[in-house]
């Protein structure tokens, strides 16, 4: 979840007549998290479906509907002007096909401002961005630029001078050494030609999605804004500059169309949309009565505008609430509205009757045998290492399952059985006082259509009378109190026993496991002295089922 | 009398009743005890306040060289008046017959008048029957003597003989019965043990710390009319990701977030109307190009959420309760907070009349049950739910709010392509989370690290 660090002072001017006690009680109430405090700074957990939180001039707006201090839809004051207009070449429709704008005016700009639009941008980009994929944003200083603009494509010799550089760089040079270029120059790999913001005088004002031009790099003597929005769907691209032009708006600009033309591009409306909702619905999903007025004041406090429409209510749905799909969206606007404090929890009776599934149940049952018999209870990942699975426990890697990217070296592949596991764990455990006994069971994978998962019970033991005997006496136990039936073991060598006392266990005539005394070998990998004995078996859906 | 005695102690007391003060050693003998058995019984009296010890420092004498020899052959100047009871001789013969003693014994026998020396001849004089220091030197013979039982007088003209006794300072225990001690009557106590000593520690077998949470879990829910379904911990993409209405290119699917499995593709990922449908509900509602290969990879399921979905996309019922228990996957750095495989549960509640008040109620009949009382919701989001939540839950221990259960009813994006029509509330959150604060840990780790001294001793704190 994204984080946004805000001051308390700060959002109190924005929001006007609340207490610091009183925002800090209400923000967990409009979805918002708060991880850490100190004095006036807090730092708040955002979700990422509500970008409009990223900056405190949009929670400043959420708070003062939830507060009742200001609520409904927020609307966009556009004022249409005919002085700024990009036009788009054809060329950009195989790259980056969209463009949309729009110019904000007579705003305050501080170091405080330019840091949340930075932060605001760098969520928009992650987020409904997708890494700036899907759409990107430049925010710019008007006054640099001469208008009209043209979206064009241009070749990667193309130079100029990039925001954060001094010198001019060659659009090859920016994706091979900047850090932006590298991050994201995988966007166009595929293309020869690049897409280019160039301004009358046909200075580059921005190469999306990657980097603007330095000489409109916003500052804080900077007045006026333009922002454009590129990206390969013109709804996304759309979506986008309704939050910024939301936030900037709020923070004081006075906003001007920007006239958008060619190659299926068209000037941006952000208008809002309509949509019905059903007090029938809200009703009877938040199991509430409530009238159709308190759930239009309910809508309210969520900053829409709602009327009734016959038997249904109405709702406009602000631009920037792109978060809104469809009525249930709406449903949830009425509870965050109406309060989710306020709604009691009930508890109805069950019309179910319950049932643990027959293979815990049948797990817990065996479990419960082999704490009988003296085993202590062991719980390993499943997701587990080559070192612990072959390498010390002295077995062949034969098919292995791995993952991609581990974040953990001791996380690489599934297991194909439980018995290294546990022997790892004696290793951790010699100067703990013997005898020790653990059994562990749980799933082991191998590569069959395309994954099969099958549960195993192993164990062990370990103390300096061990023998084969004892650890064939458990299984014999064991299996007889489940089954009812006696258990086979044909001498057969395995990698993980000593030769000559190792055997593969049969149960009515099919091989279900191995057992035997470990290898000296693993014994000195683990510095493990008194003998060890061990087996693992599969447990078969007829044998668990028996228990 | 509450005092029980162990055989060791009744065995002493006994011997001290009879003999008053004795050192370890007597008591050995008259007890037939071993010396670590005294040992231990006099240190067990002595904590009860039946025995005391008094330690002291003797002086032992012993017979040095020329003593022993003294002792055997008798005095010097014995040897020298036996060498005239048959009459006198001469000097120079009796020199060569006694050899270097007859000095030393010639002058201390001239000293007493023993006997009478002329020019000529050694004849004999006034004897005593005992000669000074004879009875002494009968006395230690081989023995160690204490020093105080030996007259001091008689003690002296022996001491400044040469290398004739030697004197050594030893330490001496003694043990002796308290008044308390003495009025014991062992025979009232015979038979009984004593209950209240400390016994050495026994360790158990047991089912895991965090497999007895799993199974409270499970059967609170059985009770509230859940029944379980278990799923595999390997899934597709599509029932992962795809069929909760999380888009291909949504972040959490990354792979720095999710496991996928190398080169590994299902080839039957769903049935071909679930396919179409959930495909047209992406595209229509996330505006991308979905593609049927992404939703093909393998992965290490991030939620038990897909064995629920799958099962209500196979029986669509109109009413249920129904919950998935076991391991999910997550990429992360293993930390004392994140653990890249752990325990989920989560569970649903399909009914034409299930709201969400109704899924708090759960909730906080739940948390009630596993004894936690301080509950509260707060509005949260989940791609997959409309109206989403999550339960914060007040732990005293760490005196903070904590995050437990998300829930929330499923999206109709979610629903409606896989034909399911009724309101579907779900809820569900990992299970360490809960063991956590049940076995008062701040370290998730331990619960797989297998470490035995936890593992046999831990304890439920809440």
């Amino acid at each position: 979840m994204p984080v946004v660090e805000l001051s308390y002072s700060r959002l109190q001017k924005l929001i006007g007549k609340a207490s610091k006690k009183q925002i800090s009680e209400s923000l967990p109430f409009l979805g918002l998290d708060i991880e850490s405090e100190d004095k006036d700074l807090v730092r708040i957990e955002y979700s990422p479906n509500r970008p409009d939180y990223s900056t405190d001039f949009g929670i400043a707006l959420g708070m003062q509907g939830l507060l009742g201090l200001k609520t409904g839809a927020i609307k966009l004051n556009i004022k249409k002007s005919k002085q700024y207009a990009i036009s788009v070449k054809s060329d950009v429709a195989k790259i980056r096909p969209f463009v949309t704008g729009i110019v904000a005016k007579n705003g305050k700009i501080d170091d405080k401002i330019i840091k949340q639009l930075m932060a605001m941008q760098e969520d928009l980009h992650f987020g409904i961005g997708r890494k700036r994929k899907k759409s990107s944003i430049g925010i710019h200083d008007l006054d640099k630029i001469v208008f009209p603009l043209t979206y064009k494509t241009t070749d990667r010799n193309h130079k100029f001078i990039p925001l954060n550089s001094e010198k001019e760089l060659s659009i090859s040079q920016i994706l091979e050494t900047t850090d932006v270029g590298k991050d994201y120059g995988n966007l166009l790999a595929n293309s020869k030609k690049m897409p280019l913001i160039v301004d009358a005088n046909q200075y580059t004002v921005s190469f999306p999605p990657i980097i603007n031009a330095a000489v409109t790099t916003v500052t804080t003597k900077t007045k006026n804004l333009f922002v454009e929005v590129t990206g390969i769907n013109k709804a996304d691209a759309e979506d986008m500059l309704s939050v910024v032009a939301t936030i900037l708006q709020s923070a004081g600009f006075s906003l001007e169309s920007v006239q958008i033309s060619g190659s299926q591009n068209s000037s941006p409306k952000l208008e809002p949309k309509k949509m019905k909702v059903n007090p029938i619905l809200v009703n009877q999903i938040l199991g509430l009565n409530l009238n159709p007025a308190k759930i239009i004041s309910s809508l309210k406090k969520s900053r829409l505008d709602a009327i009734k429409k016959g038997k249904e209510i109405e709702c406009t749905i602000p631009a920037y609430r792109f978060d809104i799909f469809g009525p249930m969206d709406l449903v949830e606007e009425v509870a965050l509205g109406y309060g989710i404090q306020n709604l009691e929890p009930q508890l109805s009776p069950s019309q179910t009757i319950g049932q643990t599934n027959s293979i815990s149940q049948n797990l817990k049952s065996l479990s419960n045998i082999m704490v009988g018999l003296g085993y202590l209870e062991a719980l390993n990942s499943s997701l587990t290492s080559k070192r612990v699975l072959y390498e010390m426990a002295n077995r062949e890697d034969s098919q292995t399952i791995s993952v991609q990217d581990s974040k953990s070296q001791e996380h690489t592949i599934l297991r194909d059985s439980i018995l290294p596991g546990l022997l790892e764990n004696l290793s951790r455990n010699i100067h703990e006082s013997y005898p020790q006994k653990l059994f562990e069971t749980g799933s082991v994978f191998s590569l069959e259509n395309p994954i099969t998962e099958k549960t195993n019970l192993s164990c062990v033991s370990v103390h300096k009378d061990a023998n084969f005997t004892e650890i064939k006496s458990v299984l014999n136990s064991l299996l007889k109190i489940g089954t009812g039936k006696e258990i086979e073991t044909v001498a057969e060598e395995h990698s993980v026993f000593e030769k000559g006392h190792s055997a593969t266990i049969k149960f009515e005539n099919k091989k279900i496991g191995i057992i035997g005394e470990i290898n000296e070998k693993i014994k000195e990998n683990y510095k493990i002295r008194d003998p060890v004995i061990g087996f693992e078996i599969s447990l078969s859906d007829s044998i668990l089922k028996s228990f | 009398m509450s005092q029980v005695f162990h055989e060791i102690e009744k065995k002493i007391i006994t011997s001290l009743k009879e003999t008053s003060k004795q050192t370890p050693e007597n008591l050995e003998k008259s007890t037939n005890l071993s010396p670590d058995q005294i040992r231990r019984g006099i240190e067990w009296l002595k904590l009860k306040d039946l025995a005391i010890v008094a330690e002291s420092k003797t002086s032992l004498l012993s017979l040095g060289k020329n003593g022993i020899e003294a002792f055997e052959k008798g005095l010097p100047e014995r040897r020298l008046l036996d060498a005239l009871k048959d009459g006198p001789k001469k000097l120079a013969e009796l020199q060569k017959q006694l050899g270097p003693i007859f000095g030393p014994a010639m002058g201390l026998a001239r000293k007493n008048e023993w006997v009478e020396a002329s020019s000529e001849q050694i004849s004999l004089g006034k004897i005593p029957s005992e000669l000074p220091g004879e009875k002494i030197l009968k006395n230690i013979g081989t023995n160690k003597i204490s020093k105080d039982q030996i007259n001091e007088n008689e003690l002296s003209g022996l001491l400044k003989r040469p290398d004739f006794i030697v004197e050594e300072i030893v330490k001496t225990k003694e043990i002796s019965l308290t008044t308390s001690a003495k009025s014991i009557e062992l025979s009232e106590s015979s038979g009984a043990i004593d209950v209240e000593a400390k016994v050495p520690e026994v360790f158990v077998a047991r089912t895991h710390p965090l497999k007895d949470t799993i199974d409270e879990i499970r059967e609170i829910f059985v009770t509230l009319g859940f029944s379980e379904i278990i799923g595999n911990m390997t899934q597709s993409s599509f029932w992962n990701f795809d069929a909760l209405f999380t888009p291909q290119d949504h972040p959490a699917r990354e792979l720095q977030d999710t496991f996928y499995l190398d080169k590994i593709s299902a080839k039957k990922i769903g049935n071909p109307e679930q396919i179409k449908k959930v495909s047209e509900s992406h595209k229509k509602n996330w505006r991308y190009q979905w593609d049927i290969n992404e939703a093909r990879k393998m992965v290490l399921r991030t939620h038990t959420t897909c064995v629920t979905i799958k099962h209500l996309a196979e029986n669509k019922p109109d009413e249920a309760r129904v919950f998935s228990l076991g391991r999910v996957f997550r990429n992360e750095k293993v930390s004392y907070k994140h653990l890249v495989e752990f325990n989920q549960i989560e569970g649903v509640v399909v009914g034409k009349n299930a709201t969400l008040r109704d899924l708090m109620g759960i909730q906080r009949e739940f948390y009630k049950r596993i004894g936690i009382t301080k509950i509260k919701f707060w509005p949260t989001f989940f791609p997959y739910t409309e109206p989403s939540l999550q339960t914060m839950v007040y732990n005293d221990r760490l005196g903070k709010w904590v995050e437990l259960f998300g829930m929330g009813i499923f999206r109709p994006e979610v629903t409606k392509p896989l034909g399911i029509t009724k309101p579907v509330l779900a809820w569900g959150g990992g299970i360490e989370r809960i063991a956590m604060l049940k076995y008062g840990l701040d370290d998730v780790r331990e619960f797989y690290n297998n470490n035995l001294d936890w593992l046999r001793s831990a304890t439920k704190c809440q």
